[in-house]
């Protein structure tokens, strides 16, 4: 009777292992270079600076931040998270909900690269999906632990390669922030009701690591 | 849970998937790459599933996480395995039932392979002997088979303790049950605890493999019960994709990545 669970359970397994692997920094500067070698060059500075023990909470939220900027579409991704509610957000409302879409992004991973050490991201190959886009796929190597695959929609924008999404197995954060947004826009009173809820997790946030 | 009431509950939920067949559940193959809406469940009965969500996450926080915690801190890694492999290799003969239904007889042949190869040399079953000869594990389930039969999701459901699934994967779930030959042996000799054993040290194995992901989904969503609907739909639907895709559907569909199917 667990057989279904089990099932569905590997596809969450992989959740929190799959932000693990999350960014590179200072790649801005670097000229164009394969999908493949950009997501590795990702996972291995990422994990270099950000798992560190000794690292300060404001230290490692500077860097996640920083590699977050450099090497993701964070406008793109917070965008499609509230979906057609972007369309008719007011500025106000797109200024303060993309603030603290990227505070929650950052907060969320300074607490899950806190809580990782020891692993390394194998990048195996890139398949074309689209039309700007790759996905690159990869292997989290840990200790105690079965690898974990995970997948990375890579966009070229401007001559430069962006992630806009990553899938472990078969779960796009994307759309699952998605339809955690959604859900909060449609039981919490709109938009703003997310905006308010967002901040609320800002500031507790805030008040718990910092 | 007696067999009757087992008969009278798998035959309930048949009945209305064959219901639902007709109607909601129309065969829709997920293109390649899942778009949002590709990714999408109804959910008629949410403030129900939410009812039950609530409930499992406190006996989940309260009994069965700790367990799965003890578990892990107990056991080595190598152990564990073990314990998983010998778990498969008793549900082996479900994944072949499956298979054959799904008419998928090259895999049927690789898992009745593994069944006899790991029962014998991998000492019954604790190792993994035929994964190492190519012969890989797929996990089969009749939820798989009915969605390659074209059946659909149906709608959300959350099952106590066992967790998110649908009308079609509950029905597999129950089918699956009472097709396990461990259940059928252990009701017909009246040696209950012997199934209900093997339950709970397969949920615990499962549980305890979720530690980490199922803990970053509660602290970092906000709304965790709409976050693990989405996760649990988007894993199942790549399941079936990888593992039972539809047979009518075309061997490989084209992309889809285009627009604002993704951010």
């Amino acid at each position: 009777m667990i057989k279904t669970l089990s099932g569905c359970s590997l596809l969450v397994a992989a959740f929190c292992t799959a932000f693990l692997s999350f960014s590179v920094p200072a790649a801005a500067t670097v000229q164009i270079v394969s999908p493949t070698e950009f997501v590795q060059h990702l996972g291995d500075t990422a994990l270099m600076s950000l798992t560190s023990k000794h690292l300060s909470r404001k230290t490692r939220e500077e860097r996640v931040r920083k590699i977050l900027e450099d090497n993701f579409d964070v406008t793109a991704i917070g965008r499609f998270a509230i979906g057609p509610y972007w369309r008719t957000a007011t500025d106000a409302q797109r200024a303060d909900y993309m603030k603290l879409f990227e505070d929650l992004i950052v907060e969320t991973y300074t607490n899950r690269f806190e809580a990782y050490s020891g692993q390394t991201l194998k990048v195996s190959g890139a398949r074309a999906s689209g039309r700007d886009d790759y996905i690159v796929e990869s292997r989290v190597i840990q200790k105690d632990a079965a690898p974990i695959g995970l997948e990375w929609r890579v966009r070229k924008e401007d001559g430069h390669l962006r992630i806009v999404d990553v899938i472990v197995a078969g779960v796009s954060m994307s759309f699952t922030q998605r339809a955690d947004f959604m859900s909060v826009i449609q039981n919490e009173g709109g938009l703003n009701g997310l905006i308010a809820s967002l901040q609320k997790r800002h500031e507790e946030s805030q008040r718990n690591g910092g | 849970m007696s067999k009757n009431a087992f008969r009278v509950i798998s035959t309930a939920l048949l009945l209305s998937l064959a219901l639902s067949v007709g109607g909601c559940a129309k065969a829709q193959k997920p293109p390649v790459t899942a778009t949002y809406l590709s990714q999408q469940v109804a959910d008629p009965l949410e403030p129900m599933n939410r009812a039950i969500f609530g409930f499992n996450d406190v006996v989940d926080q309260a009994l069965i996480e700790p367990l799965a915690k003890g578990y892990v801190a107990l056991l080595p890694q190598f152990m564990r395995d073990a314990v998983r492999n010998f778990m498969r290799n008793l549900q082996a003969p479900v994944d072949v039932a499956n298979d054959l239904l799904q008419g998928r007889f090259n895999n049927a042949g690789v898992a009745t392979a593994r069944f006899v190869i790991n029962s014998t040399v991998g000492i019954a079953g604790l190792v993994d002997v035929a994964a190492k000869k190519d012969l890989k594990y797929k996990d089969e389930d009749f939820g798989q088979t009915l969605a390659s039969w074209g059946v659909g999701n149906g709608f959300y459901l959350v099952l106590p303790i066992i967790g998110p699934s649908t009308l079609r994967d509950a029905t597999g779930t129950f089918a699956d049950a009472y097709a396990d030959p461990v259940r059928m042996w252990s009701y017909n000799t009246h040696r209950y605890w012997v199934y209900y054993t093997r339950e709970a040290i397969q949920g615990l194995d499962t549980r305890s493999r979720l530690l980490k992901p199922v803990d970053d989904m509660r602290k970092n969503s906000l709304d965790y019960y709409a976050a693990a609907r989405s996760a649990y739909i988007q894993h199942r639907n790549a399941v079936i994709r990888t593992n039972a895709p539809a047979a009518t559907a075309p061997a490989s569909a084209p992309e889809q990545g285009l627009g604002s199917d993704h951010p």
